[in-house]
């Protein structure tokens, strides 16, 4: 049904420097291709779910499409995964890709994406949307049970905050309460979006190309390595800047009794006015050294 | 292959007086349906549902099509919707003192 899914595949993976081994190449010209909404956990009645998990909803498949300008398209077709907050100060909303792996080595994740609040206001807004970012949930393989852990890498680009634009990369080591989930002692939920534990990644500071007006985007593109072996991050790339790592630290909790060599994806989107934020990928390449 | 997929609007969510799903973009797909499943016994009267368009998620429009909400728990009730551009809403009314908890779902077909 899109005409884009006849671009070259070759010609789509020319803009990524992936490993070896292609794990996913999501082109949302194709479809959703296995991006779906993070939906909170519970147990005999959705009621149990955590309020930051209730509020999420479901991506769409969007051709930006503006008022004053009308569709922007992608980098080179017609659509993008668009994550859209509800139009709330500190609302979040976060779509994921559920796998496992093969092989705990190296992993690459690979992105053009852009973001813009809602254009329902005539000014830039550049700082109604609070943050963008993406993480990984990762568990080591059965296997390892006993010594292993669930890690949950975050990185985020802090737009703005109270107003001020502030626009800096953040990780979270800090881990939030667990909370069990019904009576049956198979589930639990944690929040790990909340806004609080952030910590600033070294010289972390990076001024994004954001334009002129809010119905004007340009495509940024982000690079994320990981070793699944170690479970650290082993570099980051934001457009033309490749940032030092070295104090980087990933959420780690006990190994969960249902997640063995989870290998989960996540993007994410958060408010910083009462304004819906926007975050669209165009596209996702996830690859691997096996 | 056609594409389809199923998007979630509303889950678990208190509507009284006139409620809004939040704005569904979905241009790629030719056809709809909407449902609404009442995940609690509703209080009152049902109210009706009305389908939304608009030209950019910002500015809505009736399209044209109702149908009643669900009367009982875990009743569904949907409608059927084409040729609708760009943005979908759903929008329920409920008469004074009445509330239901509701499951919306969109389900769009290329």
């Amino acid at each position: 049904m899109f005409a884009a899914a006849h671009v070259n595949y070759a010609q789509t993976l020319s803009r990524f420097d992936p490993l070896p081994r292609i794990i996913a190449m999501d082109d949302f010209d194709r479809g959703f291709c296995g991006w779906t909404q993070l939906v909170g956990n519970y147990e005999d009645s959705l009621d149990a779910m955590l309020p930051g998990y209730a509020q999420h909803s479901s991506p769409m498949l969007s051709t930006l499409p503006h008022w004053d300008a009308g569709s922007h398209g992608g980098v080179d077709g017609d659509y993008a995964l668009k994550i859209a907050t509800r139009p709330r100060i500190g609302a979040q909303n976060v779509a994921i890709k559920r796998l496992t792996f093969r092989k705990a080595g190296p992993i690459r994740m690979e992105a053009y994406l852009t973001f813009k609040p809602e254009a329902s206001a005539l000014k830039l807004s550049e700082t109604d949307v609070r943050s963008i970012g993406f993480l990984f949930d990762l568990q080591v393989g059965d296997q390892m049970a006993g010594s292993g852990h669930r890690v949950m890498p975050h990185m985020r680009f802090l737009n703005a905050a109270d107003g001020k634009h502030i626009q800096k990369w953040q990780f979270k080591r800090q881990s939030v309460p667990i909370v069990p989930i019904g009576t049956e002692n198979k589930t639990i939920s944690h929040y790990h979006l909340s806004p609080d534990g952030w910590e600033d990644l070294a010289g972390g500071d990076q001024k994004l190309c954001y334009n002129e007006i809010p119905t004007k985007v340009n495509w940024h593109y982000i690079r994320f390595d990981f070793d699944l072996a170690s479970m650290q991050c082993t570099g980051f790339r934001c457009n033309d800047r490749e940032f030092d790592v070295s104090g980087f630290d990933s959420i780690r909790l006990p190994a969960m009794k249902n997640l063995w060599c989870m290998l989960n994806l996540a993007f994410f989107a958060e408010a910083d006015a009462d304004k819906r934020a926007l975050l669209y990928l165009d596209s996702v390449c996830l690859s691997g050294d096996f | 292959m056609r594409m389809s997929t199923s998007a979630i609007v509303a889950r678990n969510v208190v509507w009284e007086g006139t409620s809004t799903t939040e704005p569904y973009e979905g241009g790629w797909a030719r056809e709809a349906i909407a449902f609404v499943r009442a995940l609690k016994e509703p209080v009152g009267n049902p109210g009706r549902a009305y389908v939304e368009v608009s030209p950019d998620g910002l500015n809505w429009v009736r399209e044209g099509t109702s149908f009643a909400l669900p009367a009982n728990a875990d009743e569904v009730t949907f409608a059927r919707i084409n040729h609708f551009g760009t943005w979908l809403r759903i929008v329920g009314e409920q008469p004074a003192g009445s509330s239901i908890v509701v499951l919306v779902t969109l389900h769009l077909k290329s």
